[in-house]
């Protein structure tokens, strides 16, 4: 693994984070999940199945989403990771967006559904009901909010095109 | 007729109105919700993100087995591992007496007679003793366990989650294995091992009830038929999103706890009674809540303080702030009440619809809500007969989620479904046909609507109508088994119907303080649990005091009180919006005195705005206060209260008001009677050679009064379908018979309803008026999840002509059912 330095069974690790490089020596068997959440403190990347059946723990590296639960801190080097902060931070209509149609009840799925959504618009800006469905499904929102996501991602499209 | 009006006993029946010209947004849509920025952009915390400085992690060791004893323990292992910092064990002198409390909380009836349940003349027999109930499950941490993953033997706080949890896994335990029962059926036979030992080691008959109205034999007589019919229920879960925990520090006399629960001031309460410490040297945060839908409220859980009580003893020995928390499997612990259901109905009927009798016999594990109050809250039935039995197996504990009407709502249906289709009726003619209310007739109902200020609408009629409308009934509509469609599936249409029931149960406080700017804070606890109560307050007290809503805010206020009603979801908005409405339309009063009185503070006079009006002169509207017969004669409500500051803009605007609300005694005491209905439609199609079932569309029609937030009520509405349709199509927690062990613990193989699981969910709301709450206002957050998973089991089956007596309908059951069709000759 290309610029890795080992420390007995642990690894430093230069983890690029929403524009940042975090230094981090990782054990073998943290995950970027917790990696993200617990050490680096971005606490948008939310823990709920893990295991890989939910989405709530979804990022977006290499500018595709994945889900942080399921990837191991050491394989993260030198791979630039986006996560809900990022987006929080450059005020994407994708946010006001949620807000404004309600497409949240607690809440707790929701970021999930954010970045992932985030990552379709980036390579289709402008995704039919079918694409944003399809680009979704693996998100589980336990509030069932699903049809509010539709008319949120197409109104955050919209935004995007205008 | 004969008999005359109830009138209400407990609390004044109070029927306020809706005016839609005085309001601006409240009712309205297009109003963001005031949480979804922080939500959707992650940074609303939820208890699980709570990182301390020098917070220690705990895990508590979860039992193997499904009923043991703990024989031996030994820690030596576990307490080497680097990192570890504190061990408790069950066997803890600190432990002594810190009981798990079942029942002693402010649902100080809990189980037994708890509130949303209709207690009419029932007669209730126990099988353990008041203090075995009010102790509830042994210690905070025991010996024993008496369903697989029980948090018990001991728990152990070390500096990282991972340190945390090795050191659990090398804690050796000796275990004394125990037989397991789990068929509710089986427990109660003579011989049948004890379920809990502890509880009862004679028998496993934990309670009895039986309620009776008229005389059902006599019904029957009466009956051009009778019909009887068998339906089980199997458990399930609420998978909720966030995985309970907990983080405690105790500092000095005083405790810091951040709870992920549903009632967290219950939390406290319960945190307050086990540790002996006051209230007032406790200190409460409540973070965001990562849903919970009734089952984060239990205080019979181990969520609910059992782990506060051991976060709080390793808090105060290690002097650190302390996380216990469950991982996903553990969070798999509680059940929905009816956690495995065996129902036995006796219906008859005569041959336009009108039913004249209905038994129903249940046995029921580990708890449950018996079937019948529905039929008595919004029946003519004259004649009915419960006799419930609930049984106690080695289950996980069981709980009511979203909601307790479950098995009301599933005898409801089911009752009515086969009635309309023993018949041969019109499904929604049956429901009209029956509609009323404790044995009365429509007659009743529209003379108490009248006598009590009431629009006089026939709701459930209303409800129906646009249902039909919307997935196009009447073309729809067919004899059960006979429509195959061009793809080779069968279609199938159901009905179902049932009452509003989300009117009441609460008590709410809250302050709301102006400030020398003019805006307004709401002071009371964050009461969020998705349902978007910040938002619609805020518009109630803007609407009330005239204000610009941007300039009103929920300050969430967690130090001492002002507990408006917690995050229950389901009715707390006519609790809550109560206290708003109150304690807004009292400071506009001030306000407007302020604005024509001259105050005197110390000997400083300071001279009113308007000081040639009277209160009653003024009005207020977008944050000015003007003179009504002179609009152009205003001033901007900052002007009026920071007259009074001492300091220009340094001190705080003397305008403080406050109010206290109880919405109600119990769920549906004598002389409430329920007046709005809502209606449901499914439409599925059904793969007859696999039993797969597609539901292609779901219409909700909810009477809810008046709708403050319709697009919240929508979330509801949709939300609730989903989760229904997971209920009905699939979700179960499977246990292997034999020990006892849960065999789908996690997301991947426990299957909850997600984007493509319903075609089309058409949301339809009814405004009649006619709700208890505020602007003739009813909840609706515990409806859809309820009663929906009971439409599409009807049309299943309308699709293949043949019921489905074993939920979830899994395609196995489909499959079978299909085949008892053909070998009747249906298709």
């Amino acid at each position: 693994m290309a610029n890795v330095e080992e420390q007995g069974g642990a690894k430093l690790v230069t983890f690029q984070i929403n524009g940042d490089e975090h230094h981090l020596v990782v054990e073998p068997q943290e995950t970027l999940r917790e990696i993200l959440q617990d050490r680096i403190g971005l606490t948008g990347v939310k823990e709920m199945c893990d295991r890989g059946a939910c989405g709530s723990c979804t990022v977006i590296m290499d500018g595709r989403p994945v889900l942080s639960c399921m990837i191991l801190g050491i394989e993260c080097d030198g791979h630039p990771i986006e996560t809900i902060e990022q987006l929080n931070s450059q005020e994407h209509p994708l946010i006001q967006a949620y807000a404004d149609n309600h497409a949240m009840q607690c809440g707790y799925c929701t970021p999930g559904f954010v970045i992932t959504a985030k990552a379709l618009l980036d390579r289709n800006p402008d995704p039919s009901e079918e694409d944003i469905t399809t680009a979704l499904e693996g998100n589980i929102c336990r509030c069932g909010t699903y049809p509010a996501h539709i008319w949120a991602v197409q109104e955050a499209a919209k935004k995007l095109k205008a | 007729m004969s008999e005359d009006l109830k009138i209400m006993e407990h609390e004044p029946l109070v029927r306020d109105r809706y005016i839609p010209e005085k309001f601006q947004f409240l009712g309205k849509r297009g109003v963001s919700r005031m949480d979804g920025v922080e939500k959707a952009g992650g940074t609303a915390q939820y208890t699980r993100d709570v990182n301390l400085p020098g917070m220690l992690f705990c895990k508590i060791l979860a039992s193997p087995y499904a009923n043991a004893l703990v024989k031996s323990v030994d820690t030596t292992k576990a307490e080497a591992v680097p990192g570890v910092r504190a061990v408790l064990r069950f066997d803890d002198p600190e432990l002594e007496g810190k009981v798990l409390l079942g029942t002693n909380t402010k649902f100080n009836a809990g189980h037994q007679a708890s509130d949303g349940q209709a207690f009419y003349n029932g007669k209730e027999e126990l099988a353990v003793t008041q203090e075995q109930w009010i102790q509830g499950g042994g210690r905070v941490l025991d010996g024993f366990a008496w369903w697989e993953g029980a948090p018990s033997g001991v728990a152990i706080a070390a500096e990282s989650l991972q340190a945390a949890e090795e050191a659990i896994r090398l804690v050796e335990v000796e275990w004394e294995e125990r037989p397991v029962v789990m068929n509710p059926i089986e427990s109660l036979k003579p011989g049948a091992p004890a379920a809990i030992p502890e509880l009862n080691e004679k028998s496993n008959l934990l309670r009895k009830v039986r309620i009776e109205h008229g005389d059902v034999e006599k019904g029957f007589q009466e009956a051009d038929k009778v019909i009887q019919f068998d339906i089980r229920r199997r458990p399930y879960t609420a998978a909720d999103g966030e995985p309970m925990s907990n983080v405690i520090l105790w500092r000095g006399d005083n405790l810091e706890i951040w709870a992920h629960q549903q009632q967290p001031y219950d939390g406290k309460c319960l945190l307050s009674a086990v540790t002996g410490i006051p209230l007032n040297k406790i200190k409460l945060h409540i973070p965001w809540q990562g849903c919970h839908f009734g089952h984060g409220g239990n205080p019979f859980m181990h969520h609910t303080h059992g782990f506060h009580v051991i976060s709080a003893i390793l808090s105060k020995r290690t002097g650190r702030p302390v996380k216990t928390l469950y991982n996903r499997r553990e969070n798999f612990y509680g059940l929905s009440q009816d956690a495995d259901s065996n129902t036995h109905f006796k219906v008859g009927f005569q041959d336009d619809g009108t039913i004249t009798a209905v038994k129903i016999d249940q046995i029921v594990a580990k708890m449950g809500q018996y079937g019948i109050d529905h039929f008595e809250d919004n029946t003519r039935i004259p004649n009915l007969l419960l006799n419930y039995v609930e049984a106690q197996t080695n289950f996980a504990p069981a709980w009511w989620f979203r909601c307790e009407q479950n098995h009301n709502s599933f005898c409801f249906s089911a009752v009515f479904a086969h009635v309309a289709d023993a018949t041969g009726l019109d499904p929604t003619e049956v429901a009209l046909k029956n509609d009323g209310v404790e044995g009365k007739d429509m007659e009743y109902l529209s003379k108490f609507k009248k006598d009590h200020g009431f629009p006089d609408r026939d709701s459930l009629a209303e409800c129906i109508e646009k249902g039909k409308a919307a997935i196009d009934w009447d073309n729809k509509w067919h004899e059960p088994g006979k429509k195959v469609l061009p793809n080779g599936k069968l279609h199938g249409i159901g009905f179902t119907w049932d009452h509003e029931w989300d009117d009441n149960r609460g008590s709410a406080s809250a302050g709301l303080i102006m400030h020398a700017d003019g805006t307004v804070d709401i002071l009371a606890q964050k009461p969020d649990d998705g349902v978007n109560p910040m938002g619609t307050n805020c518009e109630i007290v803007a609407e009330e005091m005239g204000l610009k809503l941007e300039d009103v805010n929920w300050r969430f206020f967690e130090e001492t009180g002002f507990q408006m009603m917690t995050p229950d979801g389901s009715c707390n908005l006519c609790t809550d919006a109560y206290v708003s409405l109150k304690m807004a339309r009292k400071a506009k009063k001030t306000l407007l005195e302020y604005a024509t009185t001259t105050l005197k503070l110390i000997e400083i006079e300071y001279p009113p705005v308007f000081p040639d009006h009277k209160p009653e002169e003024l009005d207020v509207k977008d944050s000015m206060v003007f003179v009504k017969a002179d609009p152009e004669n205003s001033a901007h409500v900052s002007e009026i209260v920071k007259r009074a500051t001492l300091n220009q803009n340094g001190s705080q605007a003397p305008l403080f008001e406050w109010a206290y609300h109880r919405q109600g005694r119990y769920g549906c005491e004598d002389g409430r009677h329920r007046l709005c209905r809502q209606g449901y439609f499914a439409e599925v199609e059904v793969d007859p050679d696999t039993g797969q079932v597609d539901i292609k569309k779901i219409v909700n029609v909810n009477d809810v009064g008046k709708a403050l937030s319709p697009e919240t009520c929508e979330g509801q509405q949709y939300g609730g379908a989903y989760m229904a349709a997971g209920r009905v199509m699939g979700e179960e927690v499977i246990y292997d018979p034999k020990t006892g062990v849960k065999l789908n613990a996690n997301l991947v193989d426990y299957k909850v309803a997600t984007f493509r699981d319903i075609g089309e969910t058409e949301n339809i709301l009814v405004e009649t008026g006619m709700g208890y709450g505020p602007y003739g206002l009813v909840g609706i957050g515990e409806d859809c999840a309820t009663v929906v998973p009971f439409v599409v089991a009807n049309a299943i089956h309308n699709a293949i002509g043949e019921w489905v007596d074993d939920h979830p309908a899994t395609p196995n059951k489909v499959i079978q059912a299909i085949q008892k069709a053909k070998e009747k000759g249906v298709y």
